[in-house]
């Protein structure tokens, strides 16, 4: 299947999912178009969860804007504030202790490893595999305890901070060792799960060719993150991210687009930061974790964009009188929307739903982000 | 007069009432034990404790208030699940030996008929089944720049209600085959003839087409029961509860009882039917242990498989048709 055209101009029955529904774990709301259980459109509306957290940062110190941004995703929450300071670090030039910087990228990494094990857990439910979705949820369970560990929460961690990281990240002889010990052991269970994932002809059969989404529609859609790279396109921002230069590791593609490749690029990616928080670990270096000799300077809006776990976070916002102005946010399923009403198109009813979390879909966070237009 | 005040009525009646309650009781621990023993231990958690799913959830449905369902004939829709229990009920009494003095009842076409009623609810319940869940706004709610803003919206119990016709046309066939296996050997349709048949000449599980029989007897007790992978008519992943969406406080209890006790009556038809063990005295106890074979089964397979789709359930269904037809040309032979 090259390219599927919905087909607008036959439509027999509407079923509509949502925005309560078991299988979609935020609320959005599925508008399907039905011919014999054959889904010949699909129709994506957010806006239940709005929030307007853009407009409430504008106007405030930048410090309290940061930790707002932590609270636009509960998944990728240490992103949020991680992009929002690394812009505050550009527009006031500040350039932060290099401990601190591999902090963040530890902390990164592991925030994708629980991200990308959630994706898969819910992916698996939405199959009706519970016995995979619990085990990844045991997997799952190991980095959030880390993460617990290292920021003193499972989510919302408050990691990051303008000029650095919180005292309370300092990575200690014994931290270090806990993690060590608990990659090597998310990393034999992860492969173990691969390989029965990937031998299991029934799931095989299920995933395969489903919801499949072309790389010239996923290009023309703008699609972003792992979603892009599962049609066989590597982009992924880390390579041109100055935190992640000291850094080998690999940008994972997958062929085909669907579910299955979208699954297995998740697997794949996991092992790649496994293998850059093991570089980390390694190469961590002596001193400082925080910098505060800076001084608050007016700027005009500044642009920073980072590879979170579903694909790029844009945020941007300048500075006046040490506060935010003209605040804007992306998050990455924003652009992978119109990705997830196409992959549907074509596909028996009980996949539509598996076709959209194929794409890693965080409404909330992109719910509570978005800018509602006047009509005047 | 004579004939009601008979003791040896009397005696049978006893006899199955106590069986049927006995039976009763026993299956309302089933659902318990799939999720508690099976699915939980695959999947290394806990698990809800035995006596909930099959016991004190209906008990808890029977104290709820009701809601009326949204439904143009909720009468109607609020009696299916009570058929549905009077079904399993005939076909439980259908298999005490008591009951095999009624030729008309103790026959596979009885219990054929008594199962395609019950398969005939399922698709009456998602037909008449309006759930909020797809209920429309009393105003437009489309999205600024909506293609189709005049669609006729369906109900996804309507999904269901779909999906269960075509489980009547060909879903259940495999069971249906398994059913008239015994039936090639013993040469005869009825339930007596074909104890005592496997009474003299041995079990029919223990011949080659017996044993195919029992393979597609047992996937056929799983789309009977609409199980993982089979629960096409309750997928979580789209239709949700599907047909029993609806049912609040003590239709639910009955939905819920109904099923445990489905569990264990397709059991005892199997012991009946393969192993020549009609439901009474110790064969209560043989009926028990097949039930909780089956559950056990039933548990495993459907723990590490996911919902099948038509892709899936097409080839499925006809390789097990296949099979059923292999079984019983094995027993005419």
């Amino acid at each position: 299947m090259d390219e599927k055209l919905p087909r607008s101009e036959v439509i027999e029955t509407e079923i509509p999912l949502g925005p309560v529904h078991p299988a979609a774990l935020e609320p959005y709301r599925v508008r399907l178009f039905v011919e014999d259980e054959i889904v010949q459109e699909a129709e994506i509306t957010i806006g239940v969860n709005h929030r307007g957290v853009e407009r409430i940062m504008e106007g405030l110190p930048v410090e309290k804007a940061n930790a707002l941004t932590e609270k636009i995703c509960g998944i990728c929450s240490n992103a949020h504030v991680w992009n929002s300071v690394r812009t505050a670090e550009m527009a006031l030039d500040i350039e932060i202790p290099e401990r601190a910087s591999y902090i963040r990228i530890i902390m990164g990494e592991l925030e994708r490893l629980h991200s990308h094990f959630l994706y898969l857990a819910h992916g698996c439910e939405t199959l009706a595999h519970e016995t995979f979705s619990m085990r990844l949820f045991y997997l799952r369970e190991t980095i959030m305890e880390l993460l617990a560990m290292i920021g003193g929460n499972r989510v919302q961690y408050g990691c990051g901070i303008i000029g650095g990281v919180r005292p309370r990240c300092e990575l200690d002889d014994a931290k270090i060792a806990r993690i060590r010990t608990d990659l090597d052991a998310v990393e034999t269970k992860l492969a173990d799960f691969a390989d029965r994932f990937t031998s299991d002809t029934i799931v095989m059969s299920r995933i395969t060719g489903t919801g499949v989404l072309p790389q010239k529609q996923a290009l023309k859609l703008a699609v972003t993150g792992p979603t892009l790279r599962a049609t066989g396109v590597a982009n992924d921002v880390r390579v041109d991210m100055p935190e992640y230069e000291p850094f080998d590791f690999n940008i994972i593609t997958q062929e085909g687009g669907d579910v299955k490749a979208n699954l297995l690029i998740r697997v794949l990616e996991s092992f790649e930061s496994i293998k850059i928080i093991r570089q980390a670990l390694d190469n961590l270096p002596e001193g400082p974790i925080v910098d505060r000799t800076w001084e608050m300077v007016d700027s005009e809006p500044v642009h920073s964009y980072i590879e979170v776990p579903r694909g790029i976070l844009y945020h941007s916002y300048g500075l006046e009188d040490g506060k935010v102005r003209s605040c804007v946010i992306r998050t990455p399923s924003m652009a992978n929307i119109g990705a997830m009403q196409y992959a549907a198109i074509g596909n028996h009813v009980t996949d539509a739903q598996l076709c959209i979390v194929q794409c890693d879909p965080c409404f909330t966070c992109t719910d509570r982000a978005i800018e509602i237009i006047r009509r005047d | 007069m004579n004939i009601v005040l008979n003791p040896v009525i009397i005696n049978s009646v006893i006899a199955v009432i106590i069986t049927v309650l006995i039976c009763l009781v026993v299956s309302t621990f089933l659902p318990g034990i799939e999720r508690k023993y099976v699915h939980a231990r695959i999947q290394q958690r806990i698990g809800p404790p035995v006596t909930s799913p099959g016991i004190f959830a209906p008990i808890k449905f029977m104290f709820k208030e009701n809601i009326e369902p949204n439904s143009p004939v909720s009468g109607l829709y609020k009696a299916l699940p009570i058929v549905c229990f009077l079904v399993v009920l005939c076909l439980i009494i259908i298999s005490t030996p008591q009951l095999f003095a009624i030729p008309a009842l103790a026959s596979i076409v009885a219990i054929v008929g008594l199962l395609k009623v019950e398969e005939v609810c399922y698709v009456l319940m998602g037909a008449l089944s309006k759930s909020i869940m797809s209920l429309p706004m009393p105003f437009p709610d489309t999205i600024k720049g909506a293609v189709h803003r005049d669609s006729e919206r369906s109900f996804i119990e309507d999904l269901s209600a779909k999906r269960s016709l075509r489980m009547i046309a060909y879903g259940s066939f495999p069971l249906y085959l398994a059913l008239f296996v015994p039936v090639t050997q013993a040469r005869s349709i009825f339930l007596p003839t074909i104890v005592s048949y496997q009474f003299t000449h041995g079990p029919v599980l223990f011949t080659a087409s017996g044993i195919v029989g029992a393979i597609v007897f047992f996937i056929g007790y799983m789309i009977m029961l609409n199980e993982y992978p089979f629960s096409i008519i309750k997928a979580k992943s789209d239709v949700i509860e599907g047909p029993y969406m609806e049912y609040a406080s003590k239709y639910r209890a009955v939905v819920y009882i109904t099923r445990g006790f489905l569990m264990f009556t397709l059991a005892a038809l199997f012991l009946v039917l393969y192993c020549g063990i009609p439901l009474f005295g110790l064969g209560i106890i043989f009926a028990i242990i097949a039930a909780l074979v089956f559950v056990l089964f039933m548990g495993i397979f459907s723990a590490f498989t996911p919902v099948f789709t038509n892709k899936q359930l097409y080839p499925v269904i006809v390789g097990l048709s296949l099979l059923g037809v292999l079984a019983i040309v094995l027993g005419l032979l």
